[in-house]
């Protein structure tokens, strides 16, 4: 038996993991798909295509086709910076939202704006 | 493939081989203790000893014979699609995780007991010492590396295990995506599809992709609604079939590119490859719909 089945909460990982966890985890996993597209890809056939440098190209190194180069550490890291992103993206989203939000009938008076 | 030392290359391998010792850990002591439970107390202390001995030489046996097998042409494939078996088995919640199949009870002689610890073991290492051999990438130095963090975790550190993956179970989904990618890499290092996949690189993403889809299903599955469920079993489907196109072609010598295809034949081919898996997907969720309905039925009735 393995000892991850000794704890509940690691024996039910695919419920319990918090939302962070499971952001990373999926930054991670969309990396290694990405990872494998640029060993998929024909460098060649890429580069004419002006694909690469129109879509993927961040400044030489952060492309899709030098990513299948990449090893696990390289792509821990990038899903770590993935999910941060998406993390501060979500946080600035949610506060841009609740400004839209219209105030209720009973805080009207609250809302610092003179009509 | 020699890997550099301490190069990026290595420490992710080793990296990846912390992950997987972390959470492919078997729990020995617990058969250690069922086992010797019933012997003398003198003969328990020999088979604590001797039982610890003969599972950390079974698994540097195992270790060395995996360097070896996983040269030999087709065990890497094997390997790689064991691997994503594994993976999925690891993130599959499991009941009664309590009760122990290897150990049926406690051992009444001395011999009896090594034996016994020794196959429980080697049951439980063998997906363990499978998927440090991916990681290493035939590097005996990682694999020894791999043993010598493998051993520490049999010997003293299953509390510390359990604490780590008990604080952060995403550990055990990371550990997941990791077999998942060590099975990928094993798939395409196989020396017999080699030249296979570059013949067709965009094969390689669509493996990619199956093994993902199939390896974490459980995890994905478990955020799906249920009307939405059936996707973890429609998508490595669909993949599988086209998959099966590119194989057939290169078998039959099929054209199955429709850009140059001549021919009616070759044209109802590529309207087949492209068309075809709607009516499979169509009846799976017909029949699965009915089995859902009888087995309600037969609940209500």
């Amino acid at each position: 038996m393995l000892l991850i089945r000794h704890s509940q909460r690691a024996n039910n990982a695919v419920r319990t993991t918090s939302g962070a966890g499971e952001l990373f985890v999926a930054s991670v996993v969309i990396c290694m798909i990405l990872a494998s597209f640029g060993d998929a890809v024909d460098p060649a056939l890429f580069g004419e295509a002006g694909l690469e440098f129109a879509i993927f190209d961040f400044g030489g190194e952060f492309t899709v086709l030098t990513m299948r180069h990449w090893h696990l550490i390289q792509l821990l890291l990038a899903g770590a910076a993935g999910a941060f992103g998406v993390f501060v993206l979500r946080v600035f989203a949610a506060g841009f939202i609740r400004i839209l939000r219209p105030a209720g009938r009973r805080s009207i008076d609250k809302v610092p704006i003179g009509l | 493939m020699e890997l550099e030392l301490f190069s990026a290359a290595f420490f992710s391998a080793l990296l990846a081989i912390v992950l997987i010792d972390l959470v492919l850990a078997g729990d020995n002591a617990l058969i250690i203790g069922l086992v010797a439970r019933n012997l003398p107390k003198d003969t328990q202390r020999s088979v604590i000893f001797w039982g610890t001995f003969g599972a950390i030489a079974i698994r540097a046996l195992m270790a060395i014979l995996v360097v070896y097998i996983l040269d030999v042409p087709g065990f890497m494939l094997a390997g790689g699609i064991a691997l994503v078996w594994i993976a999925r088995k690891l993130l599959t919640p499991e009941e009664n995780s309590a009760e122990n199949h290897l150990v049926k009870g406690p051992a009444t002689s001395f011999v009896g007991a090594i034996r016994t610890i020794v196959i429980a073991d080697a049951v439980m290492g063998v997906d363990n010492v499978l998927a440090i051999g991916g990681a290493a990438h035939g590097s005996i130095l990682l694999i020894v590396l791999g043993l010598a963090i493998s051993v520490p975790i049999i010997v003293w550190g299953s509390q510390l295990v359990i604490k780590l993956v008990d604080r952060f179970p995403s550990v055990v989904l990371l550990g997941g995506a990791v077999l998942a990618w060590t099975g990928y890499s094993m798939v395409v290092r196989e020396p017999l599809l080699g030249p296979w996949f570059e013949g067709h690189p965009a094969t390689k993403l669509v493996a990619a992709v199956l093994i993902f889809s199939i390896s974490l299903a459980p995890w994905y599955a478990a955020r799906l609604s249920d009307q939405m469920k059936p996707l973890t079993v429609i998508l490595p489907g669909v993949l599988v079939w086209m998959l099966a196109f590119e194989v057939a072609a290169s078998v039959w010598k099929l054209q199955v590119d429709y850009l140059l295809a001549t021919q009616t034949g070759e044209y109802i081919l590529e309207a087949g490859r492209w068309l075809g898996w709607l009516p499979l997907v169509a009846g799976y969720l017909w029949v699965r719909e009915r089995l859902e309905l009888r087995r309600q039925h037969a609940a209500g009735g």
